[in-house]
């Protein structure tokens, strides 16, 4: 099944094949079967089990928002209807540490309460801790360190069933 | 030139910096609330950063939110819009010292010109004409009668931290006013947490006239004549039109040099409105400075030729404003309908809900600036213009005639609108012959 997203804007170099072999991962992840992606006047679309398909053409649709891809996707089992998501209280932008050299505050596969540090959403040099408000375990963190996200964006999924 | 802006705006005045961006080559970055995420005029921005759910003071009216979109967003400036933060002269502080470019005064000039009792003292010292009134706020009833005999009843009591004719209450004589002003005083505390009332001479049967003005950073100021906003009910602005009918030459030259003056005294640059009140026999008095771009602002663009919002630009990136002020020549006639989501026949009840399918009128002479399409759902949280139909024409009569025509091809079905009181207004006698002032809608049509 199709999703849909879109690229924050120049913290994601489409074309990085580690960024691919992550967006692979993902889709084996979510059991996506197609991704279409957009940057600007760039896209590229990736075919599981099929070829990597890459589009250059401009896009007539010039415009682009640092929106959830994870979202769009209609949920496929059980599993995938109980997740629940963080989103950013904030528009800033996310790190998933507190220091370049610091360990992350979570990793897939973490158990985590609510009054956990899940990131911080920076804003106007203010480094806002942002906790988590729900129990479970975390299955995907869906934001790239230091990349810009807007209010009610999507930041990490969590099991609360696991 | 600035390669990039943010809108902190939302409808068809972020519609309308966006295509006036897009013509300068200016990159643009549109904000919204979660109620406006599906607006298809987000899609002509180059980013769009949702900053908030739908109400206004959680989105549109949150300036740390607003900023850092802006940090995010990499702008070099901000335009207001109208509305929201476009005269919070806070929030131009703070773009100020985030070194980011506000479109619009500085908030120095917006704070000289924004309260009321401030810009009445303006006025005087520019030597522009003020209703007669009360020396500042009001400090008690035996004050209040004290200066409405001076000035003559009947007299109206105004707040001074309002707008939209909360805390106005009119007071014939001693008697009245005593109650009159314990209401006003009520209204306004409960409107704006500010109970403070000034006194003003009541002008019967005024006209609103304001004159636009558009001022650079080099000291230069012009003004792109005048607008008669005198069709409204209960002070919400209905019909604007330019010019002014049956306003003498000398009057309204008169009255454009006196907001000229006052701009200039004030420091204030960029587009903003100086408002007047003119009594029947021609006598004009300043009212209040709008200090920022206005609603009805395409009615002088049409008659102008000049692109306010463009200018707008242009001068907050430091640009001087290359006219000379004999070449604003103002030619034909312009009307503007403000076409909100409102329903005429059941008192303009507010009728958020989906637009099934919008037809838009076109042909010679004709504007439509609106953000809404089909499919498009007005939100219940902010207010209820759908778009401005605006008309230009050689003749009052022409343009009034097109008017009709045009509002007749319009069609936005699912919800109501007011075309059909502007298509009431636009056939009376009176409004043909101009002999319109502010109490006209409400005295001639409602009270039917």
């Amino acid at each position: 099944m199709l999703a849909r997203m879109s690229a924050a804007k120049k913290s994601v170099d489409l074309f990085d094949v580690k960024k691919v072999r992550q967006l692979i991962e993902l889709m084996e992840e979510h059991d996506l079967s197609e991704i279409d992606l957009k940057q600007g006047d760039h896209g590229v679309r990736i075919k599981r089990g099929g070829e990597v398909v890459a589009v250059s053409a401009p896009n007539a649709r010039a415009a682009h928002r640092p929106a959830a891809p994870a979202e769009s996707a209609v949920p496929e089992s059980a599993a995938e209807a109980r997740m629940l998501v963080i989103k950013s209280p904030m528009v800033g932008t996310f790190y998933k540490a507190s220091g370049p050299d610091a360990p992350s505050f979570v990793k897939v596969g973490d158990r985590i309460g609510p009054e956990k540090t899940v990131c911080i959403v920076e804003a106007m040099k203010v480094f806002n801790e942002i906790p988590a408000g729900v129990s479970g375990q975390v299955v995907a963190i869906l934001v790239e360190n230091g990349a810009p996200v807007e209010f009610g964006q999507p930041l990490i999924k969590v099991d609360p069933g696991a | 030139m600035f390669k990039r802006i943010l809108i902190a705006n939302r409808g068809e005045i972020a519609l309308r910096v966006i295509r006036a961006c897009r013509e300068l080559g200016v990159e643009t970055v549109a904000v919204f609330s979660e109620a406006d995420r599906d607006a298809s005029y987000l899609e002509l921005a180059d980013e769009a950063i949702c900053i908030g759910p739908a109400k206004g003071a959680d989105s549109y009216l949150r300036i740390d939110r607003v900023i850092s979109a802006a940090e995010i967003g990499n702008v070099q400036a901000i335009h207001p819009g109208y509305g929201f933060l476009s005269e919070n002269s806070h929030f131009a502080e703070v773009c100020r010292s985030c070194d980011i470019g506000f479109i619009g005064p500085t908030p120095e000039a917006m704070e000289r010109v924004g309260d009321k009792n401030s810009a009445r003292a303006l006025a005087r010292e520019a030597g522009v004409p003020t209703v007669p009134g009360s020396d500042g706020i009001i400090g008690s009833e035996q004050e209040a009668v004290k200066v409405a005999r001076q000035i003559g009843f009947p007299v109206l009591l105004k707040a001074t931290a309002g707008g939209g004719g909360k805390g106005m209450r009119v007071a014939a004589n001693d008697l009245a006013l005593a109650s009159a002003w314990q209401q006003a005083s009520a209204e306004a505390q409960a409107a704006f947490g500010n109970p403070g009332i000034y006194l003003e001479k009541y002008i019967e049967r005024p006209r609103h006239v304001e004159i636009q003005i558009l001022g650079d950073q080099h000291g230069n100021v012009f003004h792109l004549w005048e607008r008669d906003c005198s069709t409204q009910r209960r002070h919400q602005k209905l019909i604007e039109e330019s010019p002014s009918p049956r306003l003498p030459q000398a009057t309204r030259q008169k009255m454009a040099e006196a907001a000229v003056r006052l701009a200039k005294t004030a420091g204030y640059f960029s587009a903003g409105t100086v408002e007047f009140i003119v009594d029947q026999e021609d006598k004009f008095y300043f009212i209040e400075v709008n200090a920022r771009i206005q609603v009805e602002h395409p009615v002088s663009e049409m008659v102008t030729g000049i692109d306010l919002v463009k200018a707008q630009i242009r001068v907050a990136a430091g640009e001087k404003l290359g006219l000379e002020q004999k070449d604003i020549v103002p030619r034909g006639h312009a009307i503007e309908c403000r076409i909100n989501a409102e329903d005429p026949a059941a008192n303009f009840r507010p009728c958020p809900g989906r637009i099934e399918r919008i037809i838009i009128p076109g042909g010679f002479g004709v504007r439509w600036d609106s953000h809404a399409t089909t499919g498009y759902s007005v939100p219940p949280h902010y207010d209820s213009l759908v778009g401005k139909l605006i008309v230009h024409q050689p003749t009052r009569r022409e343009a009034i005639a097109t008017m009709i025509r045009a509002l007749h091809e319009l069609r936005v079905e699912g919800i109501k609108t007011t075309v059909p009181i502007h298509l009431e207004i636009l056939s009376n006698s009176a409004f043909h012959d101009s002999q319109i002032d502010t109490t006209f809608v409400e005295r001639v049509l409602l009270s039917k």
